[in-house]
């Protein structure tokens, strides 16, 4: 590739750069100005927003109350998940596709269908709106995130690691859960936080299933209805802060993991 | 149990869809043996292999594994262990976790088990690597640690899938000699799985030839070598001489065939070819003479060398033999030899002994 080639490619990448991360430089700038009004110039700078909400029991319970349910529904999507993943890895069954197709349809379902559908699923069952049929539906709504990445990983386990476990005296059970889990151990991280970060993120799903308390997206959306203002800015920024923070850390584990366990 | 074998396969036959991997195979072996399945691949030997390692079940016959009928019990129940062609170590696991894996499953206690653990690596010098992770050894260390780890149980049988394919030419002369070596200091028997006829013949007591599912010649790597049975054993072990003649009749201990109008002698380890029969016998290269004039010897023929290779330890030459439609024969001899020949008319010669008959 020749010189000029090079810099056009560079300037594009940078443009990129630029059109991503300006609205999220606002974002958090307009957090730090002192004056309830969004928008240039900044006259003064403050930290009453973040202390206004780190002392507004409701933000902080709210954010509490996301992080229980991403926490929940990511354990339940990783157990079916996983589950999921070694039942079809590998096999070869009458309706593999089928059963493939099904697994997967959860993610491409558009997610304001899925939303009305599971309300009116729940009220069919009798499940009052609230945590546990959020939880349900994030959970749901993350599994086939869970069984494709363990399924990949899955898929590069050498049939030899199993054998060789069974031929020195472990039973199926025993050596999947000594040979298998642990292998799978990266892809399983890598996929919970990645539902974490969905469930946490999750807007129409928990504004549909919902009860009276509202999630953390919910919140700011009831803000925002009553005008906007800075506090917004400072828990957009502290929740962008935090899930930056989780996904770069899961990146760089899962990297160093595989390369630990190359043979 | 000494007068019974250790091992006891009676026919069993295995099929993959329509592909036939093993057909009607009876074999025994015994306690201590090191026997070597040799083939190409699909011929069958590492079906053998995962049949007696309980990866596969067999679809008719049984396997006896001193004196107990194990043709359906799993890998884990099995007195069976076996080295992987890719070692299949366990990544996540220390070299000490990896072969101690076996004597916890055993529920072997932990003085028991540290005390296997010293001795086997040991034995295998690797008490420096304990607590590296496979990933930090190299091919060599690593197909050690696989060999210990097979060993740590004290298995009755052990099994190895060409367990040396990945190591470089120069390190897998090495740990040839040391297999043999191990072998015959733990007196195990080593079931040993390869398409490599070198290996084959530098460290069995015992070589099974297969092909096509069936076993083509049985016996001590000196019988395969000099006293090929068929076609594809003469071919596939070594270097050899085809000759395609005809049967001509039976003299004393010698089988005598006729090529281009010439009379050869020769032995049939196969069974006595009917008279008139179109057959092939094999000469080895090394067992070719040279002589100025005609040697007293039951089989001669004169010829011109048109191709010298210098091969370092020896020189193989191609002799082109008069009164043929054009038949070469190759010969090893060593470098002086090869160059004093010369270019003029000469003898080629040998025994009968060293020319066999084969089955096709």
């Amino acid at each position: 590739m020749n010189r000029g080639n090079r810099i056009a490619l560079a300037c594009v990448y940078w443009a990129f750069v630029l059109y991503v991360f300006v609205p999220l430089i606002l974002m958090i700038l307009m957090g730090f100005k002192d004056s309830k009004f969004i928008g240039f110039p900044i006259r003064s700078w403050t930290l009453d927003w973040y202390t206004g909400v780190f002392s507004d029991a409701e933000v902080l319970y709210t954010f509490g109350y996301s992080v229980v349910i991403a926490v929940l529904s990511t354990l339940i999507s990783v157990i079916v998940g996983t589950w999921i993943a070694v039942l079809l890895e590998g096999r070869r069954f009458w309706g593999r596709a089928v059963t493939f197709g099904l697994m997967v349809l959860p993610a491409l379902v558009p997610g304001i269908i899925s939303a009305i559908a599971f309300r009116i699923y729940a009220r069919w069952l009798g499940i009052e709106p609230g945590m546990g049929a959020i939880v349900w539906a994030h959970a749901v709504h993350n599994v086939p995130f869970v069984s494709l990445v363990v399924m990949a990983r899955l898929s590069t386990l050498p049939k030899s690691q199993i054998e060789a476990a069974r031929d020195l005296g472990a039973d199926p059970l025993i050596a999947f859960l000594r040979i298998t889990l642990p292998y799978l151990v990266p892809a399983i991280l890598g996929a919970s936080v990645f539902c974490l970060l969905l469930s946490f993120d999750d807007f129409v799903r928990s504004f549909f299933l919902g009860g009276y308390e509202p999630t953390l997206p919910v919140l700011i959306f009831a803000m925002l209805r009553s005008g906007m203002s800075p506090e917004i800015n400072a828990i957009a920024t502290v929740a962008l802060v935090l899930t930056a923070a989780i996904g770069i850390w899961a990146e760089r584990f899962t990297r160093r993991t595989n390369k630990e366990s190359q043979i | 149990m000494s007068a019974s074998p250790l091992v006891h396969i009676d026919g069993i036959s295995k099929r993959f869809g329509d592909a036939v991997a093993l057909e009607h195979l009876s074999l025994d072996i015994a306690q201590g043996e090191f026997v070597t399945f040799l083939g190409p691949s699909g011929c069958g030997k590492s079906t053998t292999l995962r049949i007696l390692g309980g990866f596969e079940r067999p679809d008719t016959g049984r396997v006896i594994l001193d004196g107990e009928d194990v043709t359906m019990q799993p890998p884990e129940k099995r007195h069976v262990n076996m080295v992987f062609q890719d070692y299949a170590l366990f990544p996540h696991m220390t070299v000490r976790q990896n072969i101690s894996f076996a004597l916890e499953l055993k529920g072997m206690d932990k003085t028991g088990i540290a005390r296997r653990l010293d001795e086997i690596m040991s034995f295998l010098e690797l008490d420096a690597y304990g607590d590296r992770y496979p990933g930090q050894l190299s091919g060599g260390q690593r197909q050690r640690v696989a060999l210990a780890r097979a060993l740590a149980p004290d298995p009755a049988l052990l099994l190895l899938d060409e367990p040396l394919g990945a190591l470089d030419a120069k390190l897998r002369g090495q740990v040839q000699r040391e297999l043999k070596s191990i072998q015959r200091q733990t007196h195990k028997t080593f079931f040993f799985v390869t398409h490599d006829q070198e290996e084959a013949l530098t460290m069995s007591d015992r070589i099974v030839v297969m092909n096509h599912g069936r076993v083509e010649q049985d016996g001590t790597p000196e019988e395969l070598y000099f006293h090929p049975a068929s076609r594809f054993v003469a071919e596939f072990i070594g270097e050899t001489n085809l000759l395609s003649g005809k049967m001509r009749g039976v003299e004393g201990e010698a089988v005598v065939m006729e090529w281009f109008g010439q009379t050869l002698r020769g032995h049939a380890p196969s069974g006595v070819p009917a008279e008139g029969a179109p057959i092939t016998a094999s000469v080895r290269l090394e067992k070719l003479g040279f002589h100025s004039s005609r040697p007293d010897l039951p089989n001669a023929v004169q010829g011109r060398v048109i191709n010298r290779t210098f091969l370092g330890s020896r020189m193989a030459v191609d002799l082109l033999v008069e009164q043929t439609d054009g038949a070469k024969l190759r010969a090893f001899v060593d470098a002086e030899t090869g160059q004093a020949i010369g270019d003029d008319l000469v003898w080629a010669a040998w025994d009968s002994d060293s020319m066999a008959v084969l089955r096709d």
